[in-house]
């Protein structure tokens, strides 16, 4: 990395910060900054799929037929009880070892199925996920966590919006549909804004769970850099750096939320323009 | 087919009920063109229902609504009675508007969007035609200047002057009102009876609920007299209002 570097930006340092800029420019390093799209990839992607299970959860609690109505409570409310860190770690076990169930079943002799003690019965039902798949199972997971709690803001948020307002949008002629997509849930946003962006800073902080899967996310890297870092030719290079790699990584995510909470104010002020229901 | 005779609205005989209480018992009206109808009584004597009840926001269990001579077709559901085509309805909607007591504007939408939002999308004209019409009514009402402001920052009156811009936009064949200056602050009822008698020296057709006496006895030309859901007394209000035939209405017009 060094020899790129133009000649004038590091006449800037001495030889030791010339020796720094080295240290974290070194692969590792890159590959600990580039980890950063994990992070992001899955803070996006989990708050898609809670925003969509958040609406199928809130559309199942509202519904006239009482097994929907059930299982839309039953969703949120034993879902949000369980520490997302034990969903994480659960939920993409539980579907792995039940596609390679049923690949055993077909692929597996009875004699090895019988056979206790070893998972997967053969070596045919062995199911290797990649990162990219573990990260997906990690979104899944982490979007039907946060889904609950977004289903009952958005339950919420669909009951605050004025009756009568929907009421004139009858009496003007539009359809129900209409009604619900153009009137109700253009104003649920309004309402519900506020309840989603705490749920989507709790989703970014729990994307720390990423490694947990073998994702090599940013902690994962973190950690490993930290360690004191031995090799045989060039003695230690350095010793316990831990503390140093970990406080980059509060500053990260200190950030990150920081940015967040501008982007929803912003789009608070957008959603909000004009009502005076929600202070500003 | 053109018929000189027959009224803009027909409605007759109708039932309505909440659960056990039965709130309307049968009433009856017809709306010519150019009437300004008012509808009086205390509060639960049902005008409001049975006002709801014309443009099907209250599905009557009983009784016929027509428009322009068309009925209305009903079929019997799970959940009681409903209107049968939706089409009918939207039709129905589309060509007798409202005003609220609560006014209802759309909050997220502007004044002009609130104005233009149903002829766009229910009766399909251009957004610049509906532009065009919609800031020549809001001119109308005296409220052109605030068309890019938002209902919040709209005092109650102005709101109601809005509201009734919306329904002059769709070009209805009447409008219904209801209670229309009752959650106003009383400085601001003069402006919007205002607007209202204007609309009626212009020959629009109007059916009021109101507790505005003076407004039922000088700009209308009807006055029906309801009185736990069923029609006391009707006729012209200003004999009405003179020579109350029933104790009923002379006992409500000493209040």
């Amino acid at each position: 990395m060094l020899d790129i570097l133009p000649e004038w930006f590091l006449s800037w340092f001495s030889e030791d910060g010339q020796e720094m800029i080295a240290y974290l420019t070194n692969g590792k390093h890159l590959t600990w900054y580039a980890s950063v799209r994990y992070t992001l990839i899955a803070a996006v992607l989990s708050a898609l799929f809670a925003i969509g299970f958040g609406l199928i959860g809130a559309a199942l609690k509202q519904s006239g037929f009482f097994l929907f109505r059930w299982i839309g409570n039953f969703y949120t409310s034993i879902v949000r009880g369980i520490p997302d860190i034990l969903f994480i770690l659960f939920f993409p076990l539980a579907i792995e070892q039940g596609v390679e169930y049923f690949i055993a079943k077909s692929k597996c002799t009875a004699e090895q199925l019988s056979a206790i003690g070893t998972w997967p019965p053969c070596q045919e039902a062995q199911w290797f996920l990649t990162t990219n798949d573990y990260l997906f199972m990690a979104c899944l997971s982490l979007g039907l966590v946060y889904g609950a709690f977004a289903a009952n803001v958005i339950y919420g948020a669909l009951h605050a919006v004025p009756k009568g307002q929907l009421e004139a949008a009858s009496a003007y002629g539009f359809s129900q549909k209409q009604v619900f997509w153009k009137f109700k849930i253009r104003q649920m946003w309004v309402y519900a804004l506020p309840g989603l962006s705490n749920i989507w800073m709790l989703l970014i902080k729990a994307t720390s769970f990423l490694s947990l899967l073998q994702v090599t996310d940013i902690v994962y890297w973190a950690g490993l850099l930290g360690a004191a870092n031995y090799f045989p030719r060039a003695g230690m290079v350095h010793p316990n750096w831990n503390f140093q790699y970990y406080f980059v990584l509060f500053v990260f995510y200190i950030i990150l939320t920081m940015l967040s909470e501008r982007f929803f104010n912003m789009l608070q002020n957008k959603a909000s323009r004009g009502m005076s229901v929600v202070e500003q | 087919m053109y018929m000189p005779n027959t009224p803009i609205l027909d409605i007759t005989n109708i039932h309505k009920r909440f659960g056990d209480l039965e709130v309307l018992h049968g009433i009856s009206l017809t709306a010519e063109k150019g009437d300004v109808i008012s509808l009086i009584g205390s509060s639960g004597s049902g005008k409001s229902t049975f006002l709801r009840c014309i443009n099907l926001l209250e599905m009557p269990e009983q009784g016929g609504i027509a428009l322009d001579g068309e009925e209305i077709r009903f079929k019997e559901a799970k959940s009681g009675r409903i209107a049968s085509d939706e089409d009918q309805v939207k039709n129905l909607r589309s060509r007798i508007s409202m005003v609220f007591q609560q006014f209802n504007l759309w909050s997220h939408l502007t004044i002009l969007q609130n104005v233009t939002q149903a002829p766009v999308r229910v009766q399909g004209l251009s957004q610049t035609e509906a532009n065009e019409i919609g800031m020549a009514f809001l001119e109308k009402v005296g409220i052109a200047q605030k068309a890019d402001s938002f209902p919040a920052s709209l005092s109650g009156g102005q709101q109601q002057r809005v509201a009734i811009a919306r329904a002059l936009a769709m070009r209805p064949e009447a409008i219904l009102f209801d209670e229309p200056t009752s959650a106003l602050d009383p400085e601001l009822v003069g402006e919007v009876l205002g607007v209202m008698r204007k609309l009626a020296d212009e020959g629009t057709t109007m059916i009021v609920v109101t507790h505005e006496m003076d407004f039922a006895r000088d700009v209308s030309n009807k006055a029906l007299f309801l009185h736990q859901g069923k029609i006391e007394e009707s006729g012209v209000p200003l004999e009405m209002f003179n020579s109350p035939k029933t104790e009923r209405l002379q006992q409500f017009l000493s209040n």
